[in-house]
């Protein structure tokens, strides 16, 4: 029995002897050998029998270039001719397919027939030669590419104000559509759900049409379709379930119904080609203040806590009405702070103090601030005083911004976690990418931050996330599955 | 062949050909229409044994309904027909009603309602029928107090059978022939968002 699984650092030894053995001269001494199945970009897979390293295989797929190449692929002696090359080649394809590589390559020793047969059936092609490049020999080498199909899948995001119509082929983003309501629910000072549904509607068609267009393709093309299902307003997330349906219907293609957080972490695949995980996320919108600890996208997103009264946007909307600033908040709050003091008034970190940590250590609480914010100002207006708008705004925006950046700082400290991902339309503001990256860059932690196009609620991460679960084998939603506002980030997709 | 939906009161959904219907599959739970819309159009083109190919156009139910159902069967409509690039019809889902059901009356006029919530109806007054077959509704849509009814149409004998994709399949298929237009295909709400901007209010006593 061949137990095969990712190589771990107790294998490096047994790996660097191995490799000697078999390539003799040509074999990576130690110390390249460890330093390339060490780096981020590779996989290497050891084979086991009755406990002894009897093969290996390593894979090279750098996030963003959707390729893979095979960089070596090793059986003992002794358990050759028994289908354990085939099995790690056969492996390190599904690799390669599942980190999203659209092509494969390798070089092969010209007289070494039976590798070259093997990758010939694995659909591997010679296109190109390199003259007497096995020295001191003077063998040639063949170099061989196969192409993967990676999944079409357009996604239709609906669950708030933003109607998403996004194409992806696997990992890359080939169109992100969007037609947003939020001009209308401007004068009413946040989004009204039903004005959001209407909306959706209407906007339905265009931006599938757009959508379309701007990926080049042909509807009939698509392998898949993804619809958000969850959270967010029940009936914003129906008109989207519905076209969904419809759509799936009518082009005979598998449906998959997946959750929206978990779409804004899968967003930055789209960004840099791969998600690396483990990864802190911490989304921030109008209507979420989550706080995200992915292990594996499709398999492990564990909530660490979010808001326990407003969202962080819902806040920055709320106290731009106190001071007379028109909706959405965020960006208003970020210009009247320009020349602000964020020292000037301390206003109330929500849920940051010693008492609060033992039950809320990462969830949020903004509707305390808003109130300390509100009565700051009425303070002033029946004293007859004048407030510093500018002051009352930076001092504000700091509150909010450092208890998001703190607590995500101290989830990353906290689980061992060396990255950290921005989602939602909050991370649009100024102070929360500065901060960000001033205290990830000091702690250490990877900050990523899609673009804003993709920060944002937007189909291209719902097409994304479904691309993921084809990708993986995944079996489709199925047909009956409705609407769940208040769906659980651990559940990723519905059935 | 056309394919009908409809979700102002159930769920349903009907493949219609020649004044036949070839497939039709109906649920009645009137909330679960995200759930069942796809069924309901996967169930009808099977009963038909036609695939989507064979869809030339689609007619949706424009209701007036209770809006978040209506919405379903709608943009359902909207993506099949942009997926298979065909046309789509809206039909006010009180005239497909009209078509099949006249109360008995030595009157011309008679009334459609059906169920607005709020303590209100949607009506609309039809009188006769066209030489095609199709209701004549005098006016739009409205919505009114049961008390309005009784006082505007005093007399006038009404029906409330509710709407399915049977109606509006067999109503859009005369429609079509007669060159009727049907290319409004945005929702009968008959009411704006229960929403008005609100006033700050006060934190502090």
């Amino acid at each position: 029995m061949t137990d095969i699984r990712v190589a771990l650092p107790t294998d490096f030894d047994e790996l660097v002897r191995m490799e000697k053995d078999i390539f003799a001269d040509h074999a990576w001494s130690k110390t390249t050998f460890v330093a390339d199945i060490e780096a981020v970009h590779t996989t290497y897979l050891v084979a086991f029998e009755n406990n002894q390293l009897v093969g290996y295989a390593g894979l090279a797929s750098p996030a963003g270039s959707f390729q893979a190449d095979v960089n070596t692929i090793a059986v003992a002696e002794n358990f050759r001719r028994k289908g354990l090359a085939s099995e790690l080649l056969k492996r390190l394809v599904e690799l390669a397919t599942k980190a999203g590589a659209e092509q494969m390559f390798l070089d092969v020793r010209a007289d070494n027939h039976g590798a070259i047969d093997l990758y010939k059936k694995f659909g591997f092609e010679h296109i190109d030669t390199r003259k007497g490049y096995y020295r001191p020999e003077g063998i040639d080498a063949l170099v061989m590419r196969k192409g993967i199909y990676q999944p079409l899948v357009l996604g239709i995001e609906t669950s708030c104000d933003e109607t998403g119509v996004g194409i992806v082929r696997g990992n890359r983003l080939l169109a992100n559509a969007l037609n947003s309501s939020m001009d209308i629910h401007a004068r009413f000072g946040g989004v009204v759900p039903e004005v959001a549904a209407r909306a959706h509607l209407e906007a339905l068609q265009p931006t599938i049409e757009t959508a379309i267009s701007e990926a080049g393709i042909a509807l009939e093309e698509i392998d898949a379709i993804a619809v958000t299902n969850g959270p967010g307003l029940a009936g914003a997330l129906m008109v989207g379930i519905g076209a969904a349906k419809g759509l799936a219907q009518a082009i005979n293609k598998p449906l998959y119904a997946v959750n929206h957080l978990v779409g804004h972490v899968g967003a930055d695949i789209l960004e840099r080609g791969s998600l690396q995980t483990p990864s802190i996320a911490l989304l921030v919108s109008g209507g979420h203040t989550s706080l995200l600890l992915v292990r594996d996208l499709l398999d492990d997103v564990e909530l660490l806590g979010e808001t326990i009264d407003d969202a962080a946007g819902e806040a920055f909307d709320k106290v731009a009405r106190v001071l007379g600033l028109p909706y959405p908040g965020g960006p208003e709050i970020d210009k009247a702070a320009i020349g602000g003091n964020p020292q000037a008034i301390r206003f109330p970190r929500g849920l940051s103090l010693p008492k609060d940590m033992a039950e809320h250590k990462y969830d949020f609480s903004f509707s305390g601030l808003k109130t300390a914010v509100a009565r700051y100002v009425e303070k002033a207006e029946d004293a007859g005083e004048e407030i510093n708008a500018s002051d009352v705004a930076a001092s504000f925006r700091e509150a909010v911004v450092d208890v998001l950046v703190t607590k995500a700082l101290k989830a990353c400290e906290e689980h061992g976690v060396p990255r950290l991902i921005l989602g939602g339309g909050v991370t649009a503001n100024a102070r929360l990418r500065e901060v960000a990256t001033q205290r990830c860059s000091s702690a250490g932690i990877e900050l990523r931050i899609p673009r804003f196009s993709l920060c944002t609620d937007n189909g291209a991460m719902i097409a994304s996330l479904g691309a993921q679960l084809v990708m993986a084998g995944r079996e489709p939603s199925g047909n009956r599955f409705g609407s769940e506002s208040t769906m659980e980030v651990s559940k990723v997709q519905s059935l | 062949m056309i394919l009908a939906i409809d979700t102002t009161a159930g769920t349903s959904a009907a493949v219609v050909s020649d004044g036949k219907i070839l497939g039709f599959s109906g649920f009645e739970d009137p909330f679960g229409h995200a759930e069942n819309i796809g069924r309901s159009i996967e169930t009808a083109l099977q009963q038909a044994a036609v695939d989507s190919e064979s869809i030339r156009a689609v007619a949706i139910s424009r209701g007036p309904a209770s809006y978040t159902g209506l919405r379903v069967g709608m943009s359902a409509g909207v993506a099949f027909s942009t997926g298979r690039g065909i046309p789509l019809y809206g039909v006010v889902s009180l005239d497909a009603v009209a078509s099949l059901h006249k109360p008995e009356t030595d009157s011309d006029h008679w009334l459609v309602c059906s169920d607005a919530k709020r303590g209100e109806l949607f009506v609309a007054v039809y009188s006769g029928f066209n030489d095609a077959g199709l209701p004549i509704r005098d006016g739009d849509p409205q919505v009114l107090k049961p008390a309005e009814v009784e006082e505007k149409y005093r007399g006038i004998k009404r029906i409330a059978n509710p709407c399915d994709a049977k109606a509006v399949g067999i109503y859009a298929e005369k429609a079509i022939a007669t060159g009727l237009d049907m290319s409004e295909v945005s929702a009968l709400y008959l009411r704006s968002p229960d929403v008005t901007p609100s006033a700050g209010k006060r934190v502090s006593g």
